[in-house]
């Protein structure tokens, strides 16, 4: 079981000092966020990717290098690659390149990104978001597994006798995850490839989520990839905790209350009860996280949004450390009746495996 | 079984919105043989429709009321004219209301106001509503002044439209002759489109 966090590294103002950081702050807490989550313990940093303010999530692969730099074990992941905006040839040379850096410490999330405006920056239209995550995921798969490609389709500019570069690590593609709130035809998509499919589950209530990850177990088994319940499963999820219950409630409030994207909406009661948002102490988060289970079925990697809504550094890092405290005991509690066919997320390293051993029985 | 669904957007209690839908309901009742009704009343889904508005996911009351809509053989509903339309809160519904589910659906449109003055409000604010959603709006809408309430002109009109609704819900077996173009969350949930098919249509434009 992979645990982790992941950031959509949005601008925002601290609703309790009306302080707003700078980009060059909070692109600088990124890191050091990055940094803490491997000291504590955690598997998995992912960033998002916005090309518009309050975001400062461009260019993720730069970020991603730097703080592959800066630490040795954690995985660096995305949450998630807009797979419908960018051009697939340069996520498979930006991301293939990403993995010699790091050692193969890489794996992306494709998201289709929901901010219509952005699309017509790009040539694109938001209409077309599904048949751009098809098609241009389609040919990204190729070019991490064909050395020479030639393709024609409908929304990038045809390639004869095209080679991306760098060629893959070890041969071996990144491992892919495909996130989607509400829209059945990508957990569809991930099925088809036996890739893994991420829900973001935060904002939406926990039978929703189950009826995505069932469609997607169900269809991965259809596809011949295995049984339903070894299919690849990621969970967002939050949380805000303090020593003492009261404490967390009264501390998040209002940052809840005024968060760029459920704020000023439902009450915090009513959305901790609604969706996965676990406001308490660090023993209320570890029930609830292992209690997600209960619904998807046991899955492989859980990532919690920790920075946003304005809560300023110090707080995200003090996040960190009691996340980092309960880490023992998630692991444990996730371990606990897990059968033992139920695979791991792949690694670089459990593909490379995977790929040798492939090899030596051809 | 035929399954209507009354959404009414009053605001007091009681109110002439609701008198009005009642009574639609109660026509389009003995216009059926084996009916089911179920009244749908926005006041009190107004907080969890402003919420679905900012978190873009209904709470459970308002869940309930959209499987409602989801599942009905034909609509009623009715507003109240605010400021020369439909209300606010009428609107809201139908703005969170997913694409595709109104598809082929017969709708009765009705509103109350205080003066006759309002009565084109059926025709140049609710029936381009509904036809935004493909819907099917009966010929007749029922609009109801104050005044109405008085008078026995405004049961005859309650009972041609609420015969056209039967008429068009009663025979309307299946919404799925009308609305094959688009497919909901719940279709695709039920029977996912294959990817090779996704794939297909991708590059086809």
């Amino acid at each position: 079981m992979q645990l982790g966090i992941f950031t959509v590294g949005d601008v925002t103002t601290d609703p309790t000092t009306g302080r707003t950081p700078t980009e060059h702050e909070r692109i600088k807490s990124t890191v050091a966020i990055a940094r803490k989550a491997e000291e504590v313990g955690l598997d998995v940093f992912a960033t998002g990717e916005h090309h518009n303010p309050p975001f400062i999530a461009s260019a993720p692969t730069t970020t991603l290098a730097y703080i592959g730099a800066q630490t040795e074990r954690i995985i660096l992941s995305t949450a998630t690659t807009l797979i419908t905006t960018t051009d697939p040839v340069l996520i498979a040379e930006n991301y293939a390149k990403l993995q010699h850096l790091t050692d193969g410490r890489v794996d992306l999330m494709m998201g289709r990104g929901n901010t219509g405006p952005v699309y017509p920056w790009f040539g694109k239209d938001i209409r077309q978001g599904i048949n751009l995550a098809v098609e241009n995921y389609a040919l990204l798969h190729r070019l991490w597994r064909e050395d020479v490609v030639s393709w024609e389709g409908r929304f990038r500019t045809p390639l004869q006798g095209f080679t991306s570069t760098p060629r893959p690590l070890d041969g071996v593609a990144p491992f892919v995850w495909h996130g989607s709130i509400r829209s059945p035809e990508i957990a569809e998509q991930a099925a088809y490839y036996g890739d893994g499919f991420f829900h973001n589950h935060i904002f939406w209530p926990a039978s929703h989520t189950q009826q995505m990850v069932g469609l997607y177990r169900q269809r991965f088994e259809h596809y011949g990839h295995g049984p339903a319940d070894t299919a690849i499963v990621g969970l967002g999820g939050q949380f805000f905790m303090r020593r003492n219950s009261q404490d967390a409630w009264n501390e998040f409030r209002p940052y809840f209350d005024n968060a760029p994207v459920y704020g000023h909406g439902p009450s915090l009661e009513d959305f901790t009860a609604q969706t996965p948002l676990t406001v308490g102490s660090p023993q209320q988060v570890l029930e609830r996280t292992l209690s997600f289970r209960d619904y998807v079925g046991d899955y492989q990697r859980q990532l919690f949004l920790v920075d946003h809504a304005g809560l300023p550094l110090k707080t995200v890092l003090e996040q960190l450390d009691l996340l980092g405290e309960i880490l023992p005991d998630l692991r444990a509690g996730f371990a606990e009746g897990r059968p033992a066919h139920v695979p791991d997320a792949p690694t670089h390293g459990s593909l490379v495996a995977a790929r040798q051993s492939a090899g030596a029985r051809a | 079984m035929t399954t209507v669904v009354v959404v009414s957007a009053g605001l007091s209690n009681p109110s002439s919105t609701r008198l009005l839908a009642d009574r639609l309901a109660a026509a389009t009742q003995d216009a059926l043989e084996e009916v089911e009704v179920t009244h749908v009343e926005l006041r009190v889904l107004a907080h969890e429709l402003t919420d679905h508005l900012l978190t873009g996911f209904p709470g459970p009351a308002l869940s309930a009321a959209l499987d409602a809509v989801r599942r009905a053989d034909g609509l009623i509903a009715v507003t109240p004219v605010f400021a020369a339309s439909y209300s606010g809160l009428f609107k809201t519904f139908f703005d969170v209301l997913e694409h595709g589910l109104l598809d082929g659906k017969p709708v009765l449109v009705a509103a109350t106001a205080g003066t006759a003055r309002h009565s084109l409000v059926l025709d140049h604010a609710l029936r381009p509503l509904f036809s935004h959603f493909r819907a099917v709006v009966v010929p007749t809408g029922v609009f109801a002044a104050t005044d109405d309430f008085a008078g026995t002109d405004l049961d005859t009109r309650v009972r041609r439209a609420a015969g056209e609704l039967a008429t068009l819900a009663g025979k309307v077996t299946a919404p799925d002759a009308a609305s094959t173009a688009r497919r909901s969350v719940e279709d695709e949930l039920a029977d996912p489109t294959p990817f090779e098919e996704l794939l297909r249509r991708a590059s086809r434009g």
